[in-house]
């Protein structure tokens, strides 16, 4: 009735809150994780359990097939294990699904779980294949690794049931990532480029055509020996040929760096002005390099106009020649073979037709030889066409034109020069006065090298010398070459040109001189003239010019007459005689030149 | 028009210049007998047809998992849906056992069969997609393709057939399929099938083709693959 029905119904609901207060219940639904088929043949079910309610539950796997209503309990719940379902190959149909469900039952109640629809062919998952090994195979081009492996041993690919792709990966034990390759259905594979003298790892796993991909299979260790690839070997051999020819190459560059120099670098001409002192200009400051060019009161003013000193001539007494000394004969005689070619720091002024036409415009005031001598820092004793009677004079440098002679340098470079303008309408070109020398040059610092000829009073000598045949002059300006002596003592500085005429060398070392004008003299008519001329021996450290004296068979000595005028000087230089050079000339080198005259600028100190 | 009169006299000229004895004709495959020709081995007929029912198969699977995605999210629709396939009629092995138990003839014929079924199917199935908006080209390709191929692999397990009967391999109970056995994709219940429903038979029994080639092949000609 409904009063019994209605207590039976509190009854059970009290039951059941009794129950649950003592924590039991009917048991939680399972569910099926995942079925697998490891050859397509036979399959197995897993399931969890949703919980069994404090009471012993127990689950039965149910399914039936498609289009089937005959439901089939799981026939092997042990082959595979605690909550598995183990359908053999007699239980297994492919192509057909199967719609699978477990129930969980205990004392309570039971609970179903989810259907799950399967498909045996669409749930292959192989074994992981067995025997894996992996062995070096040494190659000419290098050891390599062949890995080999057999398929799962329940895996029936022989009739063509199931087909199996491989795939093996590779890694050191340091390594993060594998190296995965492909190997296909073959059941091999040459793993390359591995280092050498490493320990690698090798997994291999396979997969059915549709289906999933089994496990990797236990590792297996393999090391490649020590070896030098073949490429490094090649790179090897690259670098030492390279470097071989580096080295090569650099020696060679060494030993014709010369002629690499000069072809990489052409030889840029230095400067070659005259006077400028590189050094000077490597060390010091420009303003000092560039100060020592510049020529103080140049360009001359007008207070200089008539004080050009351009030439000293000085003449030899009688015809005594100057002793030579042979044994620099050869050397100077070479230097002195083509005087025009030498270039002992004289210059383009040098040159006698040069000088000649540079005298000559001179002479008619144009002051643009007076920077001809400053250039070069000297003075330049040189005469110029004597008197047009003269003929070649004797040792002159050049006798074809006789016209002029050059002197040697006898001063430093850069001193202010003394400009003496020719006087114009001179009737003699290009002699020097002495004293004005000596005036000019005094006021200035001069080195000791330098030489300065004392203007002495003529007249005074005058008496001292017997005038041969063919001596010109009677009155000699007497030098003293002997230290600097700025003064001038007893000369009034004729405001013109004075010639002066070396007439000899006294046995005091001293030149004297006489001027041209002197009334004394003799017309120069005669050849005799250029016998006056001494030449310069030598240059003493004590500033003292020798002269030489010329000692052929004209000569004569200081006081003998000589008996004959020769007109011309033998061509080649006298035979040295000691004994009748003055004493206390020293009878040091002279550098000759071939026509007799003395170079005395390379006895001087370079510049 | 570009060409003008000299162009065309120049192609006049350039055709006379042909060698006339240069004309084309056909020149017989193998006319040197079988060393200047290769003629397929069986084993290489069987390699053929493999990959074509395998590509096919793939296609199928294709075409079936986008339907899947796109149309019929929840999975467990799937199993209630289900009709029978209309080729379930065809007696087909289950098992590894029961392929292996049938004759090379049987085998054959059944992969005939399976595939003379589905000619008139797929052919249907691109008809349906290719009207169909929900399908992009993509898909409607997939499944002009996959009726070509099943078409093609039909004549060419035929010609292994006939391979294999010159061969001496088969015997004569292979009766050639008739026009009878195509049959019309009909439910049980007289319904057309759907879309879905043609894709998800036709993958499986594509996979049945396929497998049993392979069976046949390494029965056959047991070579490197087996």
């Amino acid at each position: 009735t409904m009063r019994n029905s209605g207590a039976m119904l509190i009854l059970t609901f009290i039951a059941i809150l009794i129950l649950q207060a003592a924590g039991v219940s009917p048991p939680g639904k399972p569910r099926l994780t995942s079925c697998r088929s490891p050859e397509k043949e036979t399959f197995t079910c897993w399931w969890e359990p949703g919980g069994d309610g404090g009471l012993p539950t127990t689950y039965a796997l149910y399914y039936h097939l498609e289009n089937s209503e005959t439901v089939y309990e799981c026939p092997d719940y042990r082959t595979a294990g605690e909550n598995s379902c183990f359908f053999n190959k007699n239980d297994t149909s492919l192509w057909v699904n199967y719609n699978i469900t477990v129930v969980a039952s205990n004392a309570l109640g039971k609970n179903i779980s989810d259907p799950v629809e399967v498909d045996v062919v669409y749930i292959v998952q192989p074994n992981t294949p067995e025997h894996v090994t992996a062995v070096v195979v040494h190659d000419e081009q290098g050891p390599f690794v062949r890995v080999s492996w057999e398929k799962p041993r329940t895996a029936d690919t022989r009739s063509g049931w199931i087909t199996l792709l491989y795939q093996l990966r590779v890694k050191q034990e340091k390594d993060k990532e594998w190296e995965e390759y492909n190997a296909g259905m073959q059941k091999y594979y040459n793993v390359f480029s591995l280092h050498p003298d490493k320990e690698y790892m090798v997994q291999v796993r396979c997969k059915p055509d549709h289906g999933f991909w089994s496990e990797w299979t236990q590792t297996t260790y393999v090391k490649m020996p020590d070896y030098i690839t073949r490429e490094r070997s090649l790179w090897i051999m690259i670098t030492i040929f390279f470097v071989f020819i580096v080295v090569i190459l650099t020696w060679t560059l060494n030993v014709k760096r010369n002629s690499v120099k000069l072809c990489l670098l052409p030889a840029v001409p230095g400067p070659k002005i005259k006077g400028f002192d590189k050094q000077l200009l490597k060390s010091g400051k420009s303003e000092e390099v560039f100060n020592t060019l510049v020529i103080q009161g140049f360009p001359p003013t007008t207070d200089y106009d008539n004080l050009l000193v351009e030439y000293l001539e000085v003449f030899d007494n009688e015809e005594q020649e100057l002793v030579l000394d042979g044994k620099d004969l050869s050397e100077d005689c070479m230097k002195s073979k083509s005087p025009s070619d030498i270039d002992s720091g004289r210059g383009s002024c040098d040159s006698h037709t040069l000088l000649l036409e540079k005298c000559m415009d001179g002479r008619e005031g144009s002051g643009s030889n007076q920077h001809q001598y400053s250039q070069h820092g000297e003075t330049r004793w040189a005469s110029t066409e004597s008197s047009e009677s003269q003929g070649p004079e004797p040792g002159s440098p050049d006798s074809a034109n006789g016209r002029g002679k050059t002197w040697p340098v006898v001063f430093s470079s850069p001193q202010p020069q003394p400009h003496h303008h020719y006087p114009v309408g001179a009737a003699k070109p290009a002699y020097h006065s002495v004293p004005e020398i000596l005036n000019h040059l005094s006021p200035h610092a001069m080195s000791s090298n330098y030489h300065q000829l004392n203007h002495q009073d003529i007249l005074q000598q005058e008496r001292r010398f017997s005038k041969p045949a063919c001596r010109h002059s009677q009155s000699y300006n007497q030098f003293n070459l002997d230290g600097i002596d700025t003064s001038a003592p007893g000369v009034a500085p004729s405001p013109s040109l004075e010639y002066v005429e070396v007439q000899r060398v006294n046995p005091e070392n001293m030149l004297l001189l006489r001027p041209l004008s002197d009334p004394n003299r003799e017309p120069e008519g005669s050849d005799c003239t250029r016998e006056d001329y001494s030449k310069v021996k030598e240059v003493t450290s004590n500033n003292i010019l020798l002269l030489q004296r010329d000692m052929s068979h004209q000569c004569v000595d200081d006081y003998s007459q000589a008996d004959q005028c020769t007109t011309q000087q033998p061509p080649h230089p006298c035979k040295p005689a000691v004994h009748q050079s003055n004493s206390g000339m020293p009878q040091e080198a002279i550098r000759v030149m071939g026509n007799g005259y003395v170079d005395s600028t390379v006895l001087m100190p370079s510049y | 028009f570009g060409l003008s009169l000299p162009a065309v006299a120049v192609l006049l000229v350039a055709l006379l210049c042909l060698d006339p004895h240069c004309r084309v004709g056909s020149a017989p495959i193998c006319a040197h007998g079988p060393s200047g020709c290769h003629i397929p081995s069986l084993a290489d007929l069987f390699d053929r047809v493999i990959q074509h029912s395998a590509r096919m198969h793939s296609l199928s699977n294709d075409l079936h998992s986008e339907f899947e995605q796109y149309f019929l999210p929840s999975k467990n629709h799937i199993g209630k849906i289900y009709r029978k396939c209309h080729t379930s009629n065809i007696l087909t092995p289950n098992g590894k056992d029961n392929a292996q138990k049938l004759a090379r003839e049987e085998l054959t014929e059944v992969i005939l069969k399976l595939l003379m079924a589905w000619r008139d199917p797929l052919f249907q199935l691109h008809q349906s997609m290719a009207h169909q908006q929900d399908f992009n080209s993509f898909s409607s390709n997939k499944a002009l393709e996959m009726g070509d191929m099943a078409h093609e692999l039909r004549k060419g397990v035929e010609k292994v057939a006939e391979k294999m009967r010159v061969l001496g391999m088969l015997g004569n109970s292979v009766t050639g399929l008739s026009a009878a056995e195509a049959m019309l994709p009909l439910s049980d219940s007289g319904e057309a099938m759907s879309d879905y429903e043609l894709l998800y038979c036709f993958r499986r029994d594509s996979n049945k083709v396929q497998n049993y080639l392979k069976i046949l092949k390494c029965r056959i000609v047991p070579e490197h693959d087996c």
